[in-house]
């Protein structure tokens, strides 16, 4: 089942966008807040009928949808307008595949566009750099589609002793995606994911920046850091108890016997450590970083919540990041380049269950048996469930020996606990991969799984 | 629910948390094996030397193996009863799950039947839910029809509902009187010749899949499996060998030990077997929802699965895969379409799909001769990857 999420509250309609969908994309445009020249009576769509009466609907069904066709056609005939003081103009270079925007009106530029160096000759003859707002092709694309933006191809001709700054009529729409289609990486399946994401309010940026000049996003932080190595004397001893256990127990014991795998040993056992920490074998070194490197499996855009504050030139690390492709063309992801996504990606902390007022929640779950002390260790790991969960495990023996000597803190606060279903279904690195279907839009959660960490035993 | 044990009231009648207390103490241990604990004072003074003095009761079950349905069959009642309880192995050949035939045939045979079997609840159950959705949608016909004469009468557009006061649903409809009726008419019949039935044998086996008998016997060391044709018992290595060649074409003429292969199905699939055993999830099959595994948290009475498993054998070296002789499932990578398929029929039973990825070890590498112990199972590597659908509209915040 798709996690339990709350349902979308109601993004208010923008009064400087026109084009506003004010409902969540599931059930369709709301056609009651979309503005028009002459506004229509439109009725509220209903829930469908199963289907029509026999000899082609009764009549109150043909009325009922008669009208509803009616209002959505009526609403798509109506000029749309913009304000004038809301428009922007900007002007299509093809040589360098970015429009650059000599007026930027509207609340749209605050997360789109970069700011990019170019040459340019000031009146003395002398050129100088100059930073000017650019846009790549989907923006640009975008902003058009959407009526925000008047764009200007480049003719190349010096219009500086001309009247008018820029000449002739702005690209048309059709204009606009034959020219940028095909530049800079842009396909027709990353353009709609594109929209599709900006238009329900998301954030949306280039993974692999085209130019130096364009703005990334820090790396991730390092792995190593988030480990936790405290060198408080609790956690000492216990690394010099636990290694001189295992030395112990390699004394004692015999090599392993893989056709008496089953041991009732009294003391330690050690962890499996295979999966995802075992590095995949290829016979061909030169052939994999050729398929690396050819994969349709790149990480493409960074996507950002609506809530996340973008500064245009600094921006944050991304809350998800996407990869878009064709269905028809790419098939699933092999398992190759399932793990070379996800080598670049972060680890994840596992969710916490959400709040629920007035009490907080204690999903407490019995955590992992450790190593250390367990009263069966078996070969296999596993434990009879007439055993309570034994807190005891966690004091070591030489801390119950000497109680004084050790003070543990109890939390002052009852304590958060992840749920393992929700840590397992969650994974600890995600990747949404974006299937485009001619021009149906899938969207899945790829996620690394680690079953070894939350064993139910 | 157990219905071979004689209790003193029948499963069927118990209710909610007696149902939960009665299943905790029939299915309390999680495997075949039992640990018997030495008295407590004893156990505390050993748990802080990290010793016991725990001993392991082992039942000895026993099955013979069928080459022919791939698979190893538990007769006696004793360790049918003993398998499924502790750890739910196998399953019963006439029986959805648990072996519960003979149980279903006294109930047939007894007026009333006291002790009611899961396959009789599902039955009940459909038939009840059948109901419903006629009555459904007659209530709806019956509101919709008379939306229309009031559009038809006076020009005023009401839209019928499809929920409200008049309309069943879930949680309010209950089972009409008729339904009881027809359950209880054919026990007058029953009671008129009860002298000329033949005493019950019970014919059905549990059965349990070769990675279930490798495991129990290999890896828990409480199951004997015998020899079909001379009814001795196996030994460890001669399963092995037996297990995987059972997964291998017949060669003509028949040779008994043909050249092994790392991708067995067997082998494959008694990788994820065990890793997920060993983990504390009970694992049965998933064809029921288009996968090869199901994981129960503790057991299929407690709960429903939380995780569908599909296996994806990934093979290291390409060209063993060209020059295998066994065509395995799901190696190459499906198409979008049908991952989308699962996916679906899975979230409709709000499963979380696993894809499981098996990397098999390439001949270039090992030796074949290392197929002919377990010692091969430390080469192959598992990997989950979860999926699950990402609504952009509903993520936003």
């Amino acid at each position: 089942m798709d996690d339990e999420h709350p349902p979308p509250a109601q993004v208010p309609a923008d009064e400087d966008d026109p084009q506003s969908s004010g409902d969540e994309d599931d059930g369709g445009l709301d056609w009651t807040n979309l503005p028009g020249v002459a506004r229509p009576v439109i009725p509220k769509r209903g829930e469908k009928d199963f289907e029509p009466k026999a000899g082609g609907g009764s009549g109150l069904q043909i009325h009922v949808l008669d009208s509803a066709r009616s209002a959505m056609f009526d609403t798509l005939r109506t000029t749309r307008t913009i304000s004038s003081k809301a428009i922007s103009y900007a002007v299509w270079y093809p040589n360098l595949g970015r429009t650059h925007v000599t007026l930027a009106k509207g609340i749209h530029f605050s997360a789109m566009g970069h700011s990019a160096p170019r040459p340019v000759v000031d009146e003395n003859g002398f050129e100088k750099i100059q930073k000017r707002l650019e846009l790549l092709p989907e923006e640009t694309i975008h902003l058009v589609e959407r009526g925000s933006l008047f764009c200007w191809k480049d003719t190349g001709m010096d219009l500086t002793k001309m009247q008018t700054e820029m000449s002739g009529a702005p690209m048309t729409v059709q204009q606009v995606y034959a020219e940028m289609l095909g530049v800079e990486d842009l396909t027709l399946e990353r353009l709609q994911v594109y929209t599709y994401l900006k238009r329900l309010g998301y954030s949306v940026m280039r993974t692999n920046p085209p130019t130096p000049y364009y703005p990334t996003p820090p790396p991730w932080p390092s792995q190593n850091s988030q480990v936790a190595t405290s060198s408080s004397s609790h956690s000492v001893l216990r690394r010099m108890f636990s290694s001189f256990s295992v030395w112990i127990y390699n004394i004692f014991s015999k090599p392993f016997d893989w056709w008496q795998p089953l041991r009732m040993s009294r003391w330690l056992h050690h962890d499996k450590n295979y999966g995802h920490k075992v590095a995949l074998h290829h016979p061909d070194i030169i052939k994999r970083l050729e398929m690396k490197n050819n994969s349709p499996y790149q990480i493409f855009y960074n996507l950002y919540k609506p809530s996340t504050p973008i500064k245009r030139s600094a921006p944050p690390l991304p809350d998800f990041q996407v990869v878009v492709i064709n269905a028809r063309t790419t098939p699933m992801p092999t398992l190759q380049e399932l793990t070379d996504l996800f080598d670049v990606l972060p680890e994840l902390p596992p969710p916490l269950p959400r709040i629920r007022r007035p009490l907080p929640v204690l999903t407490a779950t019995p955590p992992p048996a450790s190593a250390v002390a367990a009263s069966l260790p078996v070969h296999p790991t596993f434990k009879s469930s007439s055993q309570p969960p034994a807190v005891q495990n966690k004091l070591l023996f030489i801390q119950r020996l000497f109680p004084w000597a050790f003070s543990l803190t109890q939390p002052t606060e009852p304590i958060r606990r992840p749920h393992p279903f929700m840590a397992l279904k969650a994974g600890k690195k995600l990747i949404v991969i974006a299937v485009v279907d001619s021009g149906s839009i899938s969207f899945f959660r790829f996620g690394q799984g680690e079953f070894t960490e939350w064993p139910m035993a | 629910m157990s219905m071979i044990t004689p209790s003193s009231r029948g499963k069927g009648s118990l209710k909610g948390g007696a149902r939960k207390n009665e299943n905790n103490r029939i299915y309390a241990f999680p495997l075949p094996l039992l640990f018997v604990e030495p008295p407590s004072r004893l156990r505390s003074v050993l748990g802080l030397l990290g010793l016991s003095l725990t001993e392991v009761v082992n039942p000895h079950c026993e099955g013979v193996f069928d080459p022919i349905t791939r698979s190893v069959w538990v007769t006696g009642a004793r360790d049918t009863m003993l398998l499924w309880q502790r750890g739910f192995f196998g399953k019963g050949d006439l029986s959805r799950s648990e072996p519960s035939w003979l149980a279903r045939q006294i109930n047939i045979r007894k007026a009333g039947g006291k002790q009611i079997t899961s396959e009789e609840v599902t039955a009940k159950r459909r038939a009840e839910r059948r109901q419903f959705k006629l009555d459904r949608a007659a209530a709806i016909a019956a509101v919709a029809a008379e939306a229309e004469a009031i559009f038809e009468a006076e020009g005023r557009v009401i839209k019928p509902a499809l929920s409200g006061p008049g309309i069943p649903s879930a949680a309010t409809w209950r089972p009409s009187s008729s339904l009881t009726k027809i359950s209880a008419t054919p026990s007058p019949e029953e009671d008129v010749e009860p002298a000329e039935l033949e005493p019950l044998v019970d014919v059905e086996h549990l059965q349990l899949t070769l990675q279930e008998a490798f495991f129990l016997a290999w890896g828990l060391d409480c199951l004997t499996v015998l020899d079909p044709h001379t009814n001795e018992a196996m030994t460890l290595k001669q399963l092995w060998t037996v297990f995987q060649v059972a997964h291998l074409p017949p060669s003509i003429p028949p040779n008994p030990a043909p050249p092994l292969q790392f991708d067995n199905p067997f082998l494959i699939n008694y990788v994820i077997y065990h890793h997920y055993r060993s983990l504390g999830w009970v694992v049965k099959g998933g064809i029921k929802f288009c996968v090869d595994y199901l994981l129960y948290k503790r057991g299929p009475v407690f709960t429903h699965a939380e995780f569908a498993m599909v296996v994806c054998p990934v093979y290291e070296d390409i060209e063993d895969q060209k020059a295998s002789s066994l065509e395995l499932q799901n190696t190459t990578p499906f198409a979008w379409s049908w991952l989308s398929t699962i996916n679906r029929v899975n979230s409709q039973v709000q499963k979380t799909l696993i894809l499981v990825y098996v990397t098999i070890p390439a001949r270039s590498r090992l030796s074949p001769s290392i197929l002919d112990s377990p010692a091969c199972l430390e080469h192959y590597s598992v990997r989950e990857v979860t999926l699950r659908r990402f609504i952009p509209a509903r993520m936003r915040d």
